[in-house]
């Protein structure tokens, strides 16, 4: 596993799909950050201390980052059938499974590295703009918001990852699919019972985003939980699946 | 052209999923079914369910990415494949390849448009929370088609964009960062992105009650702003694809 991990990260290194990863999460940033310059009647959103940092989340929460993490997932999967380099790796022999597993564990560690770096720029600007106002326990707050969201999105968008790893060629569906799943977050959010059990509200509420009570907290846990199980259920029935294509022949 | 065209459409009926992609349609009209049910509304103002089904987040939001998408599906087969020297072989013009391209876009546009204004009369009208009058669907027709095709224009920079790659992962994150932006710079002027003009240009008349602006409608300006993003991703388009062999 681990050399497969390091063939993966490697792998990525030669592509630039994490240049524009970081390219787009800049722009989420300094899109916001614009945004933040608009006036209310008491002023700037931008002069209120820590405004920036916890409206990055949302923005960046319902529209952007799981469509990018599905895709770079969706991506790593799908290239090894596309550059028709599976055949070779299963020659090796790579298991299929460990193989998609590799690629589903860097893309959480990519997903939380994603949000770690939007941390970073948005603790940067606001240190910047009040650097008095700040305190060492709410920048941590952040800090804790912000590495939950890395991992709630991953297990939010990893059951359409291993829905696309099963079918190896629809990276524009996990693109499209993640996309309006994030997207439908904003309605989802309007009530107190779906905003719990809808996984991109659901981690959002976990990370601190939402005010919830402790048994929906538990729930929006659970349901994260639960997304993962079924990346985990998706990914170990396709590897017997294809384990019999490849006995029987294809 | 219009052979052209007519191929396009050809090499479109082997993707299943450009037309799954039209199912988006229904997503801010059932959302609206969904909202006012929530509120167990009845006899709203049609324009109010309208504004929410699909003058709000269908033009900023979801059409926006799905024309993206279908931008970048478009272009990426070919250029994957290295078709582009066959087709500048035949000869296929390299702007009539641009523009052939772009009207399949314009027609999908308004395609998806169509659909959506039906599914709002039918999420709107079967539930019973807006009674059935021809004026207002006509009203709702009216701007759907405006929406269709100024939307169509609107992505023109991310047809160019990925016309000028080989890969799809830049024009696909460049597609969710200017669906962002257009989205978030109406609260600062809405004549900076062509997304956010749009929403000018079809509220010019004021009668979309709550989609209110920081700055005065202007709709030259607007038409403007859409125009020049065109006219630099022509440019652009010309550029790129006369360099590339």
């Amino acid at each position: 596993m681990r050399k497969m991990l390091w063939a993966e990260w490697r792998k990525l290194r030669r592509s630039s799909i994490i240049l524009l990863t970081v390219f787009a999460t800049v722009l989420i940033a300094v899109i916001v950050l614009v945004a933040g310059r608009e006036t209310t009647v008491d002023g700037f959103y931008l002069s209120d201390a820590g405004w920036y940092m916890t409206m990055v989340q949302p923005w960046a929460t319902m529209f952007v980052l799981p469509a990018i993490v599905a895709m770079l997932g969706s991506y790593m999967i799908c290239r090894e059938e596309q550059d028709d380099t599976l055949k070779s790796l299963l020659l090796i022999p790579v298991n299929e499974t460990t193989l998609t597993a590799a690629k589903m564990i860097v893309t959480f560690a990519i997903s939380i590295l994603i949000y770690l770096l939007l941390f970073a720029i948005t603790f940067s600007v606001e240190l910047v703009l009040h650097h008095t106002d700040l305190s060492v326990r709410m920048v941590l707050s952040f800090f804790k918001s912000y590495l939950l969201e890395g991992i709630g999105v991953f297990l939010a968008v990893s059951p359409i990852i291993a829905l696309v790893s099963y079918t190896k060629k629809s990276y524009w569906l996990a693109l499209l699919l993640a996309e309006i799943y994030s997207f439908a977050g904003l309605f989802m959010s309007m009530s107190n019972l779906t905003r719990s059990f809808y996984p991109i509200t659901a981690l959002l509420g976990v990370a601190g985003y939402y005010e919830m009570t402790t048994a929906n907290l538990i729930g929006s846990i659970f349901i994260l939980l639960l997304c993962g199980c079924l990346t985990v259920f998706i990914l170990v029935w396709h590897g017997n699946g294809g384990k019999e294509k490849r006995f029987y022949g294809k | 052209m219009l052979n052209l065209v007519q191929t396009e459409f050809l090499k479109l009926r082997r993707k299943k999923m450009i037309w799954f992609m039209l199912l988006a349609a229904f997503i801010m009209p059932f959302f609206s079914f969904v909202y006012y049910n929530y509120f167990e509304a009845s006899g709203i103002d049609p324009v109010a369910f309208y504004k929410l089904a699909a003058f709000g987040y269908t033009p900023f939001i979801i059409l926006p990415f799905v024309l993206g998408v279908f931008c970048v599906v478009l272009m990426h087969d070919e250029n994957r494949y290295d078709m582009l020297k066959q087709l500048w072989i035949v000869p296929v013009s390299k702007m009539g390849y641009f523009f052939s391209k772009f009207i399949v876009v314009l027609i999908y546009s308004i395609v998806f448009m169509l659909i959506s204004a039906v599914a709002t009369v039918l999420f709107s009208v079967l539930p019973g929370f807006v009674a059935f009058e021809w004026q207002s669907v006509g009203f709702l027709a009216e701007r759907c088609l405006e929406i269709g095709v100024l939307t169509a224009f609107a992505v023109m920079p991310i047809l160019a964009l990925a016309a000028s790659k080989k890969g799809y992962i830049f024009p696909v994150c460049m597609t969710l960062l200017y669906v962002f932006l257009g989205f978030f710079i109406t609260s600062i002027s809405m004549y900076l992105h062509p997304v956010s003009s749009i929403s000018v240009i079809i509220t010019r008349s004021g009668n979309i009650q709550g989609l209110a602006f920081a700055q005065n409608i202007n709709v030259p300006l607007a038409l403007f702003c859409i125009f020049i993003w065109d006219a630099l991703s022509v440019l652009f388009a010309a550029f790129s694809l006369r360099k590339r062999k």
